[in-house]
C-alpha cells in the first residue's frame, strides 16, 4: 500500500514538475466583453423555438393552478407519478433523499420545477435541489419541467451569473428528450434519458 | 500501413463511401447554420482560444488549484503519468469496491489508454453506453468518429449485430426499433452496474467541479445509479472559472452537431452522500506535446469533431484508415506526437486546405501543425516517391511567402494548380473514385475575403 501511494505522489510530482518544464510564458487571461453578445430578442419566443428545435414542446400557462389539468391532458396514461412541485397535486410515489434510485426505474412522468431557462439553446437549469434524487430526471419515462416566464435568460454567459452563488452539489442544463443519431444519422427520441419533455412556461 | 493503404481498402465500397462523405458533409452544413445564427461566433471562438492558451501557459496552477477544490468537495483526486498508470488506478478503484459490472460513457480518454480490454482481463464487465459506442464494441471495432462512433456502419449491419448479441428481430435496420431495444438492453446494464465511468468535458480549477456533455443521458444513468463515479480526463480540460463554461458550451454543440447546446451538460460537484467520486487526471504524452512550440496548440481541443466533418480526406477514407485513436485532421498532428514512425503518413492525409482550422471552435492552425509535421517527418522517415513530389510542390508553394498569401493556403489552390497525377496518385486513395470537390472561383474569393477579414 505504502508502494502504491509512494508511486502516486511520484506521478504527481513527476507531471507538474514537466508542466513547470515545459509551459510557455504565461499568458494573460482575457476579459470577456459580455456586451459582444447583447442582442434585443423576445426571449419566450425564441426559447420556444429552440426548445421545439430541440425536441421539446413548450406550453405556455397563465397561472401555477392550471399546471395539473394540463399534465392530466398531455400524460393521461401517467400512473407513477413523481411530483417535486408543491403546486401540483399529481404526484402517486413520494420519494425523499434516502430513497433508492433504482426503485425509480418504471416511474412514468416526473414534475420538476427549473431554476431558469436559456432562450439561445431551450435549455432548463435544474440543480438537486429541485428533485431531491439525481438520477430522476433522467430515469424517468416523460419529463416535465416548469418554468417562469421571469427566468428566460437570453444566453449563457447571463446564466452563469445567475447561477453563480449556488450551493455546487450536482446540476445540469437539460435541454430536449434525450436523443441519439448513432444509427446512420437518423435522428431518435428516446435513448437513454426522457422520452419526451414538456416545459411549461407559467 | 500508410493512409492511403487503408483508405484504399475503404473506398472498395464506393456507395458507402460516398454516403459517409455525405452524411459528414450535412453535419458540417448543420454546423454552420447553427453558428451564423449566433451573435459573436468569431469572438468566441476568440476567447476560447485564447482561454485555453491561458490554461496551458499556467497549467501547473490550474492543475493544482483544481486538485484543492475537488478534494474539498469530497472527491478523490488521482494522477497519471501514462495510460498503464491510469488503467492501473481505475482498476484499483473497481477493487477496492469489488465492481465487477461497469457502464461506461464515452471517453476517447479511456480509448486511448485502451482501458477496457485492461478492466476485461481482470475479469471486470465494462459496456459502452453510449449507443455508437456500443455499436462498435459489439463488433469489436474501435470508434471511427470521435462524437458519432460509428458513422462507418449502416443500419442493415447494425440491425445485423443487434440480431446476434441483442437477440433483436430482423428490422430492415429500423432505426427507432434498434434504438427502443439498445435502451432495454442499456437499462438493465445501468441498473445492475457497480461502479460508472465518465470522461470529462470540462474540469473547472475555482470550483473543482467537471463537466459532462451528452445526448442520450447515458453518463447521467451510470453516475447516478451506482455507488462509484470514476471521471477520467486528459490534464489539458481545465478551464480557469465556471463563467468560461458560457463561452465553451455555446460552442461545443454546435460546432459538433448544429445543436444549439448537448441535451445534457451535467455539472458534477461532490458525491451524493454515501457515494464515492473519483477523478484521473491524465498526462500520457500531454506534457510533451506542450513542451512543442508548433504543436502546442493542439492541446485546446474540445474533442467537437467539426474538424473531422469537414475533411475532405476523412470523409472519403473514414476514420478508421487513421490507425489512431482520435482520427481525422487533428488526431493528425496529436498522434505523431505520441508515435512519429508509426504515424507518419497521417500529416499527409490532408489537403491543407484549412477548412478544419476555419471550423475549429477554438481555432487550432491545424493545417498549419500538419505541415509543420511533414516537414519534421520528411527529414526523418524515408517517404514514398509520390509523396515527396506533392511535397515539393507544396513546399515550393508555401516557402514562397507571396504566392503562399495568395493562395491563402487553399485546397482549392492546390486542386487547381497540382498536376492531376499528385492528388489522383494511387497513394491518395481518397481521391481516386471519384473527383475531388470541383473548384468554384467565387466560393474562394469569398472564402479569401472572409479569411482576410479575420487576420
Ligand atoms: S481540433 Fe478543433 S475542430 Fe477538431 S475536434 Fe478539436 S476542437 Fe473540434
Amino acid at each position: 500500500m505504502n508502494g502504491i501511494k509512494k508511486e502516486k505522489r511520484m506521478s504527481r510530482e513527476a507531471i507538474l514538475n514537466a508542466v513547470r518544464k515545459n509551459k510557455p510564458e504565461s499568458l494573460p487571461l482575457p476579459e470577456i466583453d459580455l456586451g459582444l453578445f447583447e442582442e434585443e430578442i423576445n426571449l419566450v419566443e425564441t426559447f420556444i423555438d429552440n426548445l421545439k428545435f430541440v425536441g421539446g414542446r413548450a406550453v405556455q400557462l397563465n397561472n401555477m393552478t392550471e399546471i395539473d389539468a394540463e399534465i392530466k391532458k398531455l400524460y393521461p396514461n401517467a400512473s407513477k407519478i413523481v411530483s417535486c412541485v408543491k403546486e401540483s397535486a399529481l404526484g402517486t410515489i413520494s420519494i425523499n433523499k434516502e430513497t433508492e434510485p433504482h426503485g425509480l426505474e418504471d416511474i412514468d412522468l416526473a414534475i420538476i420545477k427549473g431554476e431558469l431557462a436559456v432562450a439561445e439553446n431551450g435549455a432548463i437549469w435544474v440543480t438537486e435541489n429541485d428533485f431531491t434524487i439525481r438520477a430522476l430526471p433522467f430515469i424517468t419515462n416523460d419529463l416535465v419541467l416548469i418554468v417562469s416566464r421571469n427566468d428566460i435568460y437570453l444566453h449563457m454567459h447571463h446564466v452563469y451569473e445567475a447561477i453563480s452563488k449556488r450551493d455546487r452539489t450536482f446540476g445540469v442544463f437539460i435541454s430536449g428528450p434525450s436523443k441519439t443519431a448513432d444509427i446512420e444519422q437518423c435522428l431518435v427520441v428516446g435513448a437513454h434519458g426522457a422520452i419526451s419533455l414538456t416545459v411549461l412556461i407559467v | 500501413m500508410a493512409h492511403a493503404d487503408e483508405a484504399a481498402i475503404f473506398n472498395k465500397d464506393e456507395a458507402k463511401v460516398d454516403w459517409h462523405d455525405k452524411a459528414l458533409w450535412f453535419v458540417r452544413q448543420k454546423r454552420d447554420k447553427s453558428a451564423h445564427k449566433v451573435k459573436g461566433w468569431e469572438e468566441l471562438r476568440n476567447y476560447a482560444s485564447a482561454i485555453k492558451a491561458n490554461v496551458l501557459s499556467n497549467l501547473d496552477s490550474y492543475l493544482l488549484q483544481f486538485e484543492e477544490n475537488a478534494q474539498k468537495n469530497g472527491v478523490t483526486v488521482h494522477w497519471a503519468a501514462n495510460a498503464e498508470e491510469h488503467n492501473k488506478i481505475v482498476h484499483s478503484i473497481l477493487q477496492k469496491h469489488n465492481a465487477k459490472k461497469i457502464v461506461k460513457s464515452k471517453s476517447m480518454l479511456t480509448e486511448e489508454c485502451h482501458l477496457n480490454p485492461h478492466l476485461e482481463a481482470h475479469g471486470i464487465e465494462v459496456i459502452d453506453t453510449d449507443l455508437g459506442e456500443r455499436i462498435v464494441q459489439l463488433a469489436q471495432e474501435p470508434p471511427s468518429h470521435i462524437v458519432l462512433p460509428a458513422i462507418h456502419k449502416k443500419k442493415e449491419e447494425v440491425d445485423v449485430l443487434f440480431q446476434e448479441h441483442l437477440g433483436t428481430k430482423p428490422c430492415d435496420g429500423d432505426p427507432e426499433y434498434l434504438t427502443a431495444e439498445a435502451r432495454k438492453h442499456l437499462r438493465n446494464k445501468f441498473i445492475k452496474a457497480d461502479a460508472a465511468i465518465t470522461g470529462v468535458n470540462f474540469a473547472i480549477a475555482d470550483t473543482g467541479g467537471f463537466v459532462v456533455c451528452t445526448n442520450e443521458g447515458n453518463a447521467d444513468m451510470g453516475a447516478h445509479l451506482a455507488k462509484v463515479h470514476i471521471a477520467c480526463m486528459g490534464m489539458e480540460k481545465l478551464i480557469p472559472q465556471e463563467k468560461h463554461l458560457g463561452i465553451f458550451l455555446r460552442l461545443l454543440g454546435r460546432s459538433a452537431t448544429g445543436q444549439p447546446i448537448t441535451t445534457y451538460s451535467s455539472h458534477f460537484n461532490k458525491p451524493e452522500p454515501g457515494k464515492e467520486m473519483h477523478i484521473v487526471i491524465v498526462d500520457n504524452g500531454r506534457t510533451e506535446q506542450l513542451s512543442r512550440e508548433d504543436f502546442r496548440a493542439s492541446l485546446h481541443c474540445i474533442r467537437c469533431g467539426a474538424c473531422m466533418n469537414t475533411c475532405p480526406i476523412y470523409r472519403r477514407s473514414g476514420g478508421h484508415s487513421y490507425k489512431s485513436t482520435i482520427p481525422g485532421p487533428i488526431g493528425s498532428i496529436l498522434s505523431p506526437g505520441i508515435d512519429l514512425k508509426k504515424h507518419s503518413s497521417l500529416p499527409f492525409a490532408s489537403t491543407l486546405c484549412g477548412s478544419c482550422s476555419d471550423v475549429c471552435p477554438v481555432k487550432i492552425n491545424i493545417h498549419e501543425q500538419l505541415y509543420k509535421w511533414r516537414q519534421v517527418i520528411v527529414k526523418d522517415v524515408p517517404q514514398p516517391v509520390v509523396k515527396k513530389t506533392a511535397l515539393k510542390m507544396a513546399g515550393s508553394v508555401l516557402a514562397n511567402t507571396k504566392m503562399y498569401h495568395f493562395a491563402g493556403k487553399s485546397a482549392r489552390f492546390m486542386l487547381k494548380h497540382m498536376p492531376r497525377f499528385v492528388i489522383y496518385s494511387k497513394l491518395n486513395a481518397w481521391g481516386h473514385a471519384r473527383d475531388l470537390p470541383e473548384v468554384k472561383n467565387d466560393n474562394f474569393d469569398e472564402w479569401y475575403k472572409k479569411r482576410k477579414k479575420n487576420e
